[in-house]
């Protein structure tokens, strides 16, 4: 078969899609092509109409998300009151830490527009990684470094110090 | 006759021998009387062959002495063999009850006897270590009687012969009874260390096997291989040696038997030459002497056979001597029927190695009082659970459910009043149906047979389903089922039925979700097979699995300009799918968005290699059926490791009017093709009433879609007989094929249809989302509370504040005890754990 043949036959096949999207996200991107390859093959699509959660406060659905297009919003439910918290829009990636264990979400996230998003569950990946084991060291440093920069950005980006909220930071300690 | 009472682990291996087996042993002994006496005619057949026949050259003399020496040769061979029959029936039948027996009582040992055992070492135990000791009853009567028969008959006639020479002949034997128990006492102590050794070696592979995850995870495969070859080479060497003493004691045997012809050669030569003895006399006596081997030979193996039985039936009933905590009938009396009450006072556990996990707990419910048991993990919660209904044995203390001590019920007792949720439910092979059926069966305990209409009905079950959450789920595998031919066909025409319905109703809502058949469009949720042939084959030879190999269909390939481009999209789909999926675990998660199936990758491993350097025309025959077999699998919207071509859709879709035209004209009945009017027998029951595929498995788009097969099933009133063809859907090894919350749905639906007096539930919603968990919640307030006790580990504080009592613990003691609001209202430790989470 020739070369040409093959390269008609896979490129743009959705593995590929997945792979270089992968790629971009802080999580993904310490993984070498090998293990990338492979959960970019356990990845899904999924459509989501306007409206429509992708995942619910409270619930622990095991997902990372990847947006690939369109936005949703973040919502936080307390009492009887939901507050939206910001809008999530396409490039963005979260649940990097819902991979790597068990927990509940803190938040709910909602479609605004029709969504398309890679989606990679817990079981899947966690299954996998047992084939990858040396992967551990730099999925872990990828969540701290992450962490790290969530934190020092909301800091740098905190202008009243008096916040009473300043009294709650401090997740990098953890 | 030993007792049936007798514990299996105390009986000795020599209570085996008659027990069921009396009449078969009584045959035996009967036919080896005739055998024994068929053996020894020949050698008086011979002495007069040489002295009668053939000295007074009489041939009629010699005609009826080979005749009888036939006749009983003929005799002895076959009541050989039906001896052996006997002794292989009885072998068999000891085995199987020995087996039977040591798995009954293997079951009722104590949780604890399961922490320190392997599962490798019990079914080493199971299946091997029993074989020798059944053998040894197979043999216990037959084997000594007939050889010490045939020996003593033999030893008689040499004696009779000539006295002199058989005692010469017989004076080898004590020598040999003296130095054989000596190796033997070796062979014995080395093969007890062999049991010892593939105890500890089979419980080393079922600990590898059990922790695979962890060794590769860690890449720990030479820490483990290092184990295990420390092991094996342990065991090299104890077989070695055990077998050196066993071929030992078979040297020595044969090197003094075979002594005795040069004993009698010796003498008889020289009593012969005398004239003391007849040259016949010389013959029979030379033959008979022979003759004493194989019997000898046959005592000597069964002492062996004796010794080893022996140590390996000592060396495993002694492992699992171990009492049950409970005893599991209660005895002179019926089952209790007990109320709710629980309390417990003092009540500790320490374990075997000392560790008090609870320590002088003290509670007390009334009859339908509900408790949440919460606090640090390691507090003890899951331990007190375990004590109160009657997993762990407590080591202190007491515990009264229904104001009897529990030390004096039986698991007979505690499971017609008791109720078990685990956190990490255990779900057994079989369907769901026999899953949610498993407690009351076990209740009933009886057999299978005398079940008959004891077991709750469908609607029972219905109703369970639809507590639990489970009832959508059962649904789903039913939806997902594909109808055998021969089933009802008044249900296939309502599917069409409801089919048309659905069309109307929600064909246009759910187009987002579902593929429906379009004879004019490459549909990207079916396989190329199916979208070639666009029906379901009537006939085997055209049935998915065998398309690749029909000369017809492969014909039509070629014809149709298909053959070449499909084995090019094949070559990648393989190549990608064993680049992908070669080092994963063959399970089905890693399998189901592939083509491939796990049992076929060794063979496409090679086949990669092979075709690698090859061109398309250079591909042997198989190479191209293997081929065209996965890429007729090849579904575009589930496979994503390749994308399939336009062009190729393009002529598949012209493939396809091509293929109905001609198999139409040659063949008619071959294919019934896609039709509204028809039911499809290859699809399932949803792919029939959509008349198309889903193309999403993300759950709200699978609520949508339940949502409006639940109102056309209702309609048509076909609710209740999906259900039920939902409910003979496999659940697989351990419930592989069900997700977390589905195996902790069936195990709370398992305790729920039981309705028991008291309920131990722990952390048993822990898997489920938020709804399933309110609904599990809700319905234990509605329809549990006051009716039946509960007591339930909990770990998410929001959802305890209907219990009617909340204990919290710490270090394995209760710190406090009271309502949630009046702990909440005291600030104290329930107080910080719910400020905390």
């Amino acid at each position: 078969m020739s070369s040409l043949e093959t390269d008609k036959l896979t490129t743009a096949c959705e593995l590929d899609q997945n792979l270089q999207l992968l790629r971009q996200t802080y999580f993904f991107s310490v993984v070498p092509l090998e293990a990338l390859k492979v959960f970019s093959y356990l990845c899904s699509r999924e459509r989501f109409k306007a409206g429509e959660y992708l995942f619910r406060q409270g619930e622990d659905d095991g997902q990372a998300f990847y947006i690939i297009s369109g936005t949703a919003v973040l919502e936080r439910k307390g009492g009887d009151l939901i507050r939206e918290i910001r809008q999530c829009s396409e490039g963005e990636f979260m649940g990097g830490l819902s991979l790597m264990g068990s927990m509940r979400r803190l938040f709910s996230l909602k479609a605004v527009s029709e969504m398309n998003c890679l989606i990679l569950t817990r079981e899947k990946f966690t299954r996998s990684l047992s084939q990858f084991p040396d992967l551990m060291p730099s999925l872990f440093k990828a969540l701290v470094g992450a962490v790290d920069g969530w934190e020092k950005g909301f800091l740098s980006g905190c202008t009243d110090q008096r916040d009473e909220c300043l009294q709650h930071l401090g997740v990098s300690l953890l | 006759m030993p007792k049936a009472d007798i514990p299996v682990v105390k009986r000795s291996l020599l209570s085996w021998i008659f027990p069921g087996n009396v009449k078969l042993q009584l045959l035996l002994l009967l036919i080896i009387a005739v055998m024994v006496f068929a053996r020894v005619l020949p050698l008086e057949m011979q002495k007069r062959v040489v002295n009668e026949a053939i000295n007074l050259r009489k041939v009629d003399l010699l005609v009826t002495y080979c005749g009888i020496y036939l006749i009983a040769v003929v005799c002895a061979s076959g009541l050989k063999f039906l001896i052996s029959i006997i002794q292989t029936l009885i072998s068999e039948r000891s085995t199987a009850r020995m087996r039977k027996d040591l798995y009954a009582h293997i079951l009722t040992l104590p949780l604890g006897f399961f922490r320190k055992t392997q599962a490798g070492l019990v079914v080493n135990t199971l299946t091997t270590e029993l074989t020798l000791p059944g053998n040894f009853v197979g043999l216990s009567i037959a084997a000594p009687v007939t050889n010490l028969l045939t020996l003593f008959a033999f030893a008689g006639y040499l004696l009779w012969l000539n006295w002199v020479l058989a005692l010469v002949s017989l004076s080898i034997y004590p020598i040999v009874v003296f130095l054989v128990p000596l190796l033997q006492k070796r062979a014995n102590r080395a093969n007890k260390k062999r049991v010892d050794a593939a105890r500890e070696f089979s419980s080393r592979i079922a600990e590898s096997v059990s922790g695979i995850h962890e060794i590769q995870g860690n890449g720990a495969h030479a820490i483990e291989n290092r184990k295990y070859n420390r092991l094996v080479d342990n065991l090299l060497k104890i077989r070695i040696v055990w077998s050196l003493y066993r071929f030992g004691i078979k040297s020595l045997n044969g090197f003094f038997t075979s002594l005795g012809p040069f004993l009698v050669f010796i003498l008889g030569g020289w009593l012969a030459i005398k004239g003391q003895l007849e040259l016949g006399a010389l013959v029979a006596f030379v033959s008979a002497q022979e003759k004493l081997f194989d019997p000898w030979k046959e005592l000597i193996e069964f002492y062996q056979v004796y010794q080893d039985g022996s140590v390996n039936y000592k060396r495993t009933m002694e492992y699992f001597d171990e009492e049950p905590d409970f005893i599991l009938e209660p005895e002179d009396r019926e089952p209790l029927e007990l109320d709710g009450r629980i309390e417990t006072h003092n009540l500790s556990f320490v374990t075997e190695s000392g560790i008090s996990l609870i320590d002088n707990i003290n509670l007390s419910l009334i009859s339908g009082e509900h408790m949440a048991l919460v606090g640090f993990s390691g507090s003890g919660k899951s331990t007190l659970a375990a004590c109160i209904g009657q997993l762990y044995k407590h080591t202190g203390g007491k515990i009264q459910i229904g104001g009897q001590d529990i030390t004096d019920l039986s698991k007979r007792d505690i499971v017609n009043n008791i109720g078990v949720v685990a956190q990490s439910p255990f779900i057994f092979d079989g369907t769901i149906e026999e899953n949610i059926l498993y407690s009351c069966e076990a209740r009933l305990g009886v057999t299978e047979k005398d079940l008959g209409d004891r077991l709750p009905t469908l609607d029972d079950i219905i109703a369970t389903l639809h507590q639990t959450g489970l009832f959508v789920d059962v649904l789903r595998f039913g939806l997902n089922t594909v109808l055998a031919r021969d089933h009802n066909k008044d249900l296939m025409d309502t599917f069409i039925r409801v089919r048309k319905n659905f069309q109307q109703t929600f064909g246009e809502e759910l187009t987002d979700y579902v593929e429906f058949f379009d004879q004019d469009r490459y549909l990207h949720y079916s396989s190329v097979a199916e979208n070639l042939t666009f029906g379901t084959p009537n006939q085997a030879s055209f049935s998915d699995a065998n398309l690749c190999r029909n000369p017809y269909f492969l014909q039509f390939l070629d014809e149709a300009d298909l053959t070449r481009p499909l084995l090019s999209l094949g070559v990648e789909l393989v190549k990608q799918s064993v680049d992908i999926l070669r080092n994963l675990p063959q399970d089905a998660i890693f399998f189901n968005q592939s083509p491939i199936e796990p049992a076929e990758m060794d063979d496409l491993i090679s086949l990669v290699d092979t075709i690698k350097k090859k061109r398309l025309h250079d591909f042997s025959h198989m190479d191209r059926q293997k081929l065209l077999d996965v890429v007729l699998r090849f579904t575009p919207g589930t496979h994503k490791m390749v994308s399939m071509p336009q062009m190729l859709e393009n002529l598949i879709l012209e493939g396809r009017s091509l293929f109905r035209k001609q198999i139409t004209e040659d063949d008619p009945g071959v294919y019934t093709f896609y039709q509204m009017s028809e039911y499809i027998f290859s699809q399932t029951i949803l792919s029939n009433i959509f008349f198309g595929k889903t193309t999403t498995t993300h759950s709200a788009a699978q609520e949508r879609i339940d949502q409006s097969i639940i109102q056309l099933l209702v309609e048509e009133d076909l609710l209740e007989r999906v259900i039920e063809i939902g409910m003979h859907y496999d659940v697989g090894s351990k419930g592989d094929n069900l997700s977390g919350g589905q195996r902790q749905k069936l195990a709370i639906a398992r305790a729920f249809l039981k309705s028991p007096r008291i309920l131990i539930m722990d952390e048993a919603t822990s898997a489920l989302d938020n709804r399933s968990q309110a609904r599990i919640l809700n319905l234990l307030e509605t329809r549990w509370k006051k009716k039946s006790t509960l007591i339930s580990v909990v770990h998410r504080l929001d959802t305890i504040q209907n219990f009617d009592k909340v204990a919290v613990m710490k270090a394995g003691k209760i710190l406090e005890m009271d309502t949630y609001n009046n702990l909440m209202d005291r600030k104290g430790t329930l107080y910080e754990l719910v400020g905390n989470r």
